[in-house]
C-alpha cells in the first residue's frame, strides 16, 4: 500500500504536528491507536515503559519503606486500601502481590517494551535502512497486547488471590503456590497477563527477524550491522525460542488451576519441579532479553563518543549470539537447592560459569574501544559508563552464585536481589538511560539538558549503589528474599537500603524535569548532534526523522566512515 | 483504512517477509509444542534414567536376572511415608530400615488407614534418595502402581515387592552409598462427595 | 502418634516454665558474649527439675532448651557491642560444619579476591581512560578496531580464572553429595504451612512441632526475634547427621545459613542430605522458598546436643535411642504393627 509521497521532505521535522499534510500523517485517532508507523509505536512503548516503571518503582517504595525497620508497618494499610480484610495474614499477603507485582512490572511492562518495543522499534528500521518494520500492523498489535497484558495484570491486583487480593506467588508463579496454594482469581488474571504480553513479544520478535533479515538497504550486510541491530536480533530469537515455553507452561498452570488437569499436581501423577525446570528454560533466556539490547546501546555510545569504530566488532557480535545459545542451557543453576543429582549440579556449574567468557570479552572490548579514543563525557557517555562497571559488579556475583555448592547458602537470600538488581537495575536500567539520553535528541527534535542528565546520573548512580550495596551483606548474614519483616540484627544495612530508594527516588525527579524542558524550552536538535563518532545511519536523518523515512534506500558502501563495520581488509 | 501502510519495495519483499515471519512463526509454534511435549518427554526420561531418584519397574525376568548376579553384599533400606495435607490417612511403614541382599528381591510393607469418616482414593508418588540409586532401585510389585481406596476407619497393610540391581556396585556415582529411603507420598485423588470413579483426572 | 503429640506439647509447657526459671537469673550473662558456654553448662538445679516434673507430671529428662550464643548460629548486628560486630555482619556467619567452613574458604580466599580483583581492575582501566583519552588529553582519536593478541589474551586469562574456581567448585559439591552412613541420625523435617515438623524415625517416631515464638516471648528468653521457636529440632553434635525433607502443601526450603545447608521441601518427593554439625550450640534459619503469606514467619532453630544430652532429650520426648532394649517408650498400636510384618 504505498499511499504516500513519493520523496519525503528531508526538513520535515515536524513530527509531533499531527496535521502536517506535507509528511501525510494520519489523524490523531488513526495516528496512535492504529498506528503502523514503527516511530510512532517505539515512542508508544517507551511512553508506556516509563509508565509501568513509575508503577513498578512506587511499588518497589512501599516494600523499601516497609522493610526500613523490623515489624509490619504498613502492609494492613494497604492491605485495606486494595480492599482487603484488616488482618495480619491479608496484610502479609499483599507483601507477595507487591513483589510479584514488581517484579512482573519491571520484566515484562518496563524493560523489555522500553527496550525491544522503544528503541528496538524505533532504531532499528532506521539503523539498517529500511522504510519500516516487515509487519507494520502486526507491530500495532505487538503494542496493544503487551498493553492489554498490563491491564490484565493490574486488574489482578483488585481480585481475590488467597489470603486477600492479588496474585501472592512470586514473579515465578511457582505450582504448588499458583496451582493449589491460591484460591481466587488474581493468580489467572495474572498468568494471563503474562500470555497477553507473551504474545505480543513474540509476535514482536517475528517482525524483528524478518525486518532484519530482509528490509536491510542494499550494501548493508549483516556483517555490517551496527551492533545494537546485532543484539535486537539475538534478543528476537531468544525470545521466539523462550517464550513459547512459557507460554505452554503457564497455560498448564491455568488448565491446572481450573480444569483439573495435573501436569504439576503430584496427586495426578505431576511434577512441581517440572514447571521449575519450564520456567527457567524461559527465565534464563529471558534475563539476556532484558539485558543483550542494553549491550547493543552501550556498543553504540561508547563508538560515538570515542570517536573510535566498536573494538572487535565481529567479537562482540558473535559475543552476543553465544550468550544466547549458552543462555539455553544452563536454566537449573536457578534451582540448585530443588533436589538435584551431584553431576547435574556439577553440570550446571560448569556451563553457567562459561558465560563469563563472552561477557568479559564484551566488558574489555568496550574498555578497548575508548582505549585510544577522544572521549566526550555527554551524558550517553557517562551512564554507559557507570553501565560497564556496575554490570561488571553485578557479574561478578554472578560468578559466586554460579557455584552451586556457594549457591547452597545465598539461593533466595538477599544475595541473589543484589546480584540481580546490579546486573538489571543497574545494567538494564543504566543501559536504558544510556540510551534515552542518546537518541532523545533524534526522536523528539529537542536537546535535553546535560546538567540535569549529569545530575540524574550522579545521584541515581549514588542511590541505587546504596539500595543494593548492602543487600550483598544482608543476603550473606542470611537473610532470605521475600520477607516482609525480619529479625533486628538486619535492621541498619535494611535502613541503609531505604535510605538508598529516597535518594534514587529524588533522581528521578531530575529525569522527568529533564524531559519536560527538554520537550518545552530545550533547543532544536540537529541531524547530528553528537558528532563525528555518531556514524550510523539514524544520524543522517533530519531530528526529528520524517514521519517516513528512506523511501529512495541508503547504499552502503564499504568506503563509508561507518564505525561498525569490519575494515575491509580484514 | 486510515493506518498509513509504509512503502513496502515490491510484491516480492512483501512475499519474502511473509516466508521469512512464517517461518519465525513456526519455530515459535515448534517451540510451544516443545513445552508440552516436555510433560511426557520429562517423565520418560526421569524413568529411564532414574533423574531426581525415580524408581524402575522391573519384570519377574529382570528380577531373577539380578539374583543371579547377586554376590551377597548388603545395603540398609529405609522407609519413608508422607501424606499430603489434604489426606486424612495414617500412612507408614512397618519398619523405618531393612538390610538387604543387593540383587535378592525383598517384600516392604507400609500401613494406611482411613482416619475419615468417607472413603478415600488415594495414589503414592514415590523416589529414593540419594537420587543416584534411582537407577538401579527396582520394583516388581507396588501399592504405588495403582490407585487405593480405603473405607472410613479401614486399616490396610500395603506391601511392595522390589530389590537393588547389584549393577550398582559397579557405578562409580554409587560408591559410598550405605543407605537407600524410598519414599512415599499419599495423595488425595478423591473427594468424599465424589464417590466416581478412580481416574478423575 | 496423638498421645505422642501430646507428651510432646507437655514437654514443651514444662520446657517454658523451665525457661522462666533459668532466665530469671541469666539473662544479663546471655546477652555477654564471653559467657554462653556457662550457661550452656548451667547444671539442672533441684528446683528447676521440679518446676519441669511439677509442670508436666510425666517422667522428663532433664532437657532445658539451650540459651543460644550470641553471633553464632544467628546473623550479627552491626549496632551490637559484640567486638568487629560491624566486620561481622558484612559477610557470611561463622560455620559450624566442615563444608561449611571448606565452602566460606572457598568464598573468602578464591572467589573474593578474584571478583573484588576484576572489579577493581575494570574500574581502574576506566579510570585510566577517562583520564589519559579524554577529548582535552586525546583530542584524535586512533583508528585501532583489532588487536588479535589482546583478544586472545582476553578469552584465555578468564577461562583460566574460571578454571581455577572451577576445581575446588566441583570440589565442594563432591563433598556437600557425600552420602550419610546407614546409622546416621535420621531425621525427617516437613514444611507445612506455616510451620516445621520434625520426625525421628528411628528414635520411636518422635514428633516435634516447630512454630515461630512471638516476638515478645522469643525475647524474654533471650532469642533472636523471628528466629526463635517454641520446639526446636534437637540433634546430635559431631556425628553424621542424615537430613531429609519433604512438604505437605507447597514448597517450602529448609535452611541454615551458619550450616551452610538449604534444601527445599518438595510435597510428593523426598530429599535428602547429610549433615554433620561439629559442635554444640543452636542454629538459627528460615523458610527459603516463597510458601505463602506467612513464608517469613516459619524459622528453623537447630539445636546440637552432646550425644549424651541427646539421648537425654530423646528420652524426654517420650522416643528411644536405636539399639536401646526395645523400644520401650512405643505406643501399643505401632507394637502390634512391628508383629504384623
Amino acid at each position: 500500500m504505498a499511499t504516500t509521497a513519493e520523496g519525503f521532505d528531508v526538513h520535515g521535522d515536524h513530527a509531533h504536528d499531527a496535521h502536517d499534510h506535507a509528511d501525510h500523517k494520519p489523524g490523531f485517532f488513526a495516528r496512535w491507536f492504529m498506528s503502523t508507523n514503527h516511530k510512532d509505536i517505539g515512542t508508544m512503548y517507551l511512553i508506556f515503559a516509563i509508565i509501568a516503571g513509575i508503577v513498578g518503582g512506587a511499588i518497589s517504595g512501599i516494600m523499601r519503606v516497609e522493610l526500613a525497620e523490623p515489624g509490619i508497618q504498613y502492609l494492613q494499610w494497604w492491605a485495606q486500601f486494595m480492599g482487603g480484610a484488616n488482618d495480619i495474614n491479608t496484610a502479609l499477603h499483599m507483601w507477595n502481590v507487591f513483589i510479584t507485582a514488581h517484579g512482573l512490572i519491571m520484566v515484562f511492562f518496563m524493560v523489555m517494551p522500553a527496550m525491544i518495543g522503544g528503541f528496538g522499534n524505533w532504531f532499528v528500521p532506521l539503523m539498517i535502512g529500511a522504510p519500516d518494520m516487515a509487519f507494520p500492523r502486526m507491530n500495532n498489535v505487538s503494542f496493544w497486547l503487551t498493553v492489554a497484558g498490563f491491564f490484565s495484570l493490574l486488574f489482578s491486583l483488585f481480585v481475590p488471590g488467597g489470603s486477600g487480593p492479588g496474585a501472592g506467588t512470586g514473579w515465578t508463579v511457582y505450582a504448588p503456590l499458583s496451582t493449589s496454594g491460591s484460591v481466587g482469581p488474581a493468580v489467572d488474571f495474572a498468568i494471563f497477563s503474562l500470555h497477553l504480553s507473551g504474545a505480543g513479544s513474540i509476535l514482536g520478535a517475528t517482525n524483528f527477524i524478518t525486518t532484519i533479515f530482509n528490509m536491510r538497504a542494499p550494501g548493508m550486510t549483516l556483517h555490517k550491522m551496527p551492533l545494537f541491530v546485532w543484539s535486537v536480533l539475538v534478543t528476537a530469537f531468544l525470545l521466539l525460542l523462550a517464550l513459547p515455553v512459557l507460554a505452554a507452561a503457564i497455560t498448564m498452570l491455568l488448565t491446572d488451576r481450573n480444569f483439573g488437569t495435573t501436569f504439576f499436581d503430584p496427586a495426578g501423577g505431576g511434577d512441581p519441579v517440572l514447571y521449575q525446570h519450564l520456567f527457567w528454560f524461559f527465565g534464563h533466556p529471558e534475563v539476556y532479553i532484558m539485558i543483550l539490547p542494553g549491550f547493543g546501546m552501550i556498543s553504540q555510545i561508547v563508538a560515538t563518543f570515542s570517536r573510535k569504530p566498536v573494538f572487535g566488532y565481529l567479537g562482540m557480535a558473535y559475543a552476543m549470539v553465544a550468550i544466547g545459545v549458552v543462555g539455553f542451557i544452563v536454566w537449573a543453576h536457578h534451582m540448585y537447592t530443588v533436589g538435584l543429582d551431584v553431576n547435574t549440579k556439577m553440570y550446571f556449574t560448569a556451563a553457567t560459569m562459561v558465560i563469563a567468557v563472552p561477557t568479559g570479552v564484551k566488558i574489555f572490548s568496550w574498555i578497548a574501544t575508548m582505549w585510544g579514543g577522544s572521549l566526550q563525557f555527554k551524558s550517553p557517555m557517562v551512564w554507559a559508563l557507570g553501565f560497564i562497571f556496575l554490570f561488571t559488579v553485578g557479574g561478578v556475583t554472578g560468578v559466586v552464585l554460579a557455584n552451586g555448592g556457594i549457591d547452597d547458602n545465598l539461593h533466595d537470600t538477599y544475595y541473589v536481589v543484589a546480584h540481580f538488581h546490579y546486573v538489571l537495575s543497574m545494567g538494564a536500567v543504566f543501559s536504558m538511560f544510556a540510551g534515552f539520553y542518546y537518541w532523545f535528541p533524534k526522536m523528539s527534535g529537542r536537546m535535553h539538558s546535560e546538567f540535569l542528565s549529569h545530575l540524574h546520573f550522579w545521584t541515581f548512580f549514588i542511590g541505587v549503589n546504596v539500595i543494593f550495596f548492602p543487600q550483598h551483606f544482608l543476603g550473606m548474614q542470611g537473610m532470605p528474599r521475600r520477607y516482609p519483616d525480619y529479625t533486628e540484627a538486619y535492621t541498619f544495612w535494611h535502613q541503609i537500603s531505604t535510605y538508598g530508594y529516597y535518594i534514587m527516588a529524588g533522581s528521578m525527579l531530575f529525569f522527568f524535569v529533564n524531559i519536560l524542558y527538554a520537550l518545552f524550552a530545550g533547543k532544536k536538535a540537529e541531524a547530528n548532534p553528537w558528532g563525528e563518532g555518531a556514524t550510523t545511519l539514524e544520524w543522517t536523518l533530519p531530528s526529528p526523522p520524517p514521519y517516513h523515512q528512506f523511501e529512495t534506500l541508503p547504499v552502503i558502501t564499504d568506503s563509508m566512515d561507518y564505525h561498525d563495520h569490519r575494515p575491509a581488509s580484514a | 483504512m486510515a493506518s498509513t501502510a509504509p512503502v513496502t519495495h515490491d510484491a516480492d519483499t512483501a512475499r519474502r517477509n511473509l516466508r521469512v515471519g512464517m517461518m519465525a512463526f513456526a519455530g515459535a509454534l515448534f517451540m510451544l509444542g516443545l513445552g508440552y511435549a516436555a510433560v511426557p518427554l520429562y517423565e520418560m526420561f526421569c524413568r529411564v534414567t532414574g533423574f531426581g531418584g525415580t524408581t524402575q519397574v522391573a519384570s519377574e525376568t529382570d528380577a531373577a536376572r539380578a539374583a543371579a548376579m547377586a554376590s551377597g553384599q548388603q545395603i540398609s533400606i529405609r522407609f519413608d511415608a508422607s501424606t499430603a495435607s489434604d489426606m486424612p490417612w495414617t500412612f507408614r511403614p512397618s519398619a523405618p530400615t531393612d538390610t538387604i541382599t543387593i540383587g535378592q528381591r525383598d517384600i516392604a510393607t507400609y500401613v494406611a488407614r482411613n482416619n475419615s469418616s468417607q472413603a478415600i482414593t488415594g495414589t503414592a508418588t514415590f523416589n529414593v534418595e540419594p537420587e543416584q540409586a534411582g537407577k538401579y532401585f527396582n520394583k516388581i510389585q507396588c501399592f504405588c502402581f495403582t490407585e487405593q481406596t480405603l473405607a472410613p476407619g479401614q486399616e490396610v497393610v500395603m506391601p511392595v515387592l522390589y530389590y537393588v540391581d547389584p549393577a550398582m556396585l559397579e557405578d562409580e556415582n554409587m560408591k559410598g552409598v550405605e543407605q537407600i529411603t524410598l519414599s512415599y507420598t499419599f495423595h488425595r485423588t478423591s473427594g468424599p462427595e465424589s464417590a466416581a470413579p478412580a481416574g478423575t483426572n | 502418634m496423638g498421645q505422642m503429640h501430646t507428651r510432646m506439647k507437655l514437654a514443651g509447657i514444662a520446657a517454658l516454665a523451665a525457661m522462666a526459671a533459668l532466665f530469671a537469673p541469666v539473662s544479663a550473662g546471655a546477652q555477654d558474649a564471653a559467657a554462653p558456654v556457662a550457661v550452656q553448662a548451667t547444671a539442672p538445679d533441684a528446683a528447676l527439675v521440679d518446676a519441669v516434673t511439677d509442670a508436666a507430671n510425666v517422667e522428663v529428662g532433664a532437657y532445658t532448651p539451650m540459651a543460644p550464643t550470641k553471633g553464632k548460629g544467628m546473623p550479627t548486628d552491626p549496632r551490637s557491642d559484640e567486638p568487629g560486630a560491624m566486620a561481622k555482619s558484612l559477610t557470611f556467619q561463622d560455620q559450624y560444619t566442615d563444608n561449611g567452613e571448606y565452602a566460606l574458604g572457598m568464598h573468602d580466599y578464591i572467589l573474593l579476591p578474584v571478583i573484588t580483583v576484576i572489579s577493581l581492575f575494570v574500574l581502574g582501566l576506566l579510570l585510566y581512560v577517562i583520564v589519559r583519552f579524554n577529548r582535552g588529553a586525546n583530542p584524535v582519536a586512533s583508528k585501532t578496531t583489532h588487536n588479535t593478541m589482546i583478544e586472545v589474551v582476553w578469552t584465555i586469562v578468564p577461562v583460566i580464572i574460571l578454571v581455577v574456581i572451577a576445581v575446588p567448585s566441583i570440589t565442594l559439591l563432591a563433598r556437600q553429595y557425600e552420602t550419610p552412613p546407614a546409622d546416621a541420625v535420621t531425621i525427617k523435617a516437613t514444611g507445612y504451612q506455616w510451620y516445621w515438623g520434625y520426625t525421628y524415625p528411628d528414635h520411636g517416631e518422635i514428633e516435634v512441632i516447630s512454630n515461630m515464638l512471638p516476638d515478645e516471648e522469643a525475647v524474654r528468653r533471650g532469642e533472636p526475634a523471628q528466629l526463635a521457636v517454641d520446639n526446636r529440632m534437637v540433634v546430635p553434635a559431631g556425628v553424621p547427621l542424615r537430613i531429609q525433607t519433604t512438604a505437605t502443601d507447597v514448597i517450602h526450603a529448609f535452611a541454615v545459613p551458619s550450616l551452610w545447608f538449604k534444601m527445599d521441601a518438595v510435597p510428593g518427593r523426598l530429599n535428602e542430605k547429610l549433615l554433620t554439625i561439629k559442635e554444640p550450640g543452636v542454629y538459627y534459619g528460615q523458610c527459603s522458598e516463597l510458601c505463602g503469606s506467612r513464608h517469613a514467619y516459619m524459622p528453623i532453630a537447630i539445636e546440637a546436643l552432646p550425644a549424651d544430652e541427646f539421648a537425654a532429650w530423646v528420652q524426654s520426648q517420650g522416643g528411644s535411642m536405636p539399639g536401646a532394649e526395645e523400644t520401650p517408650a512405643a505406643e501399643p498400636e505401632q507394637v502390634a504393627l512391628l508383629t504384623a510384618r
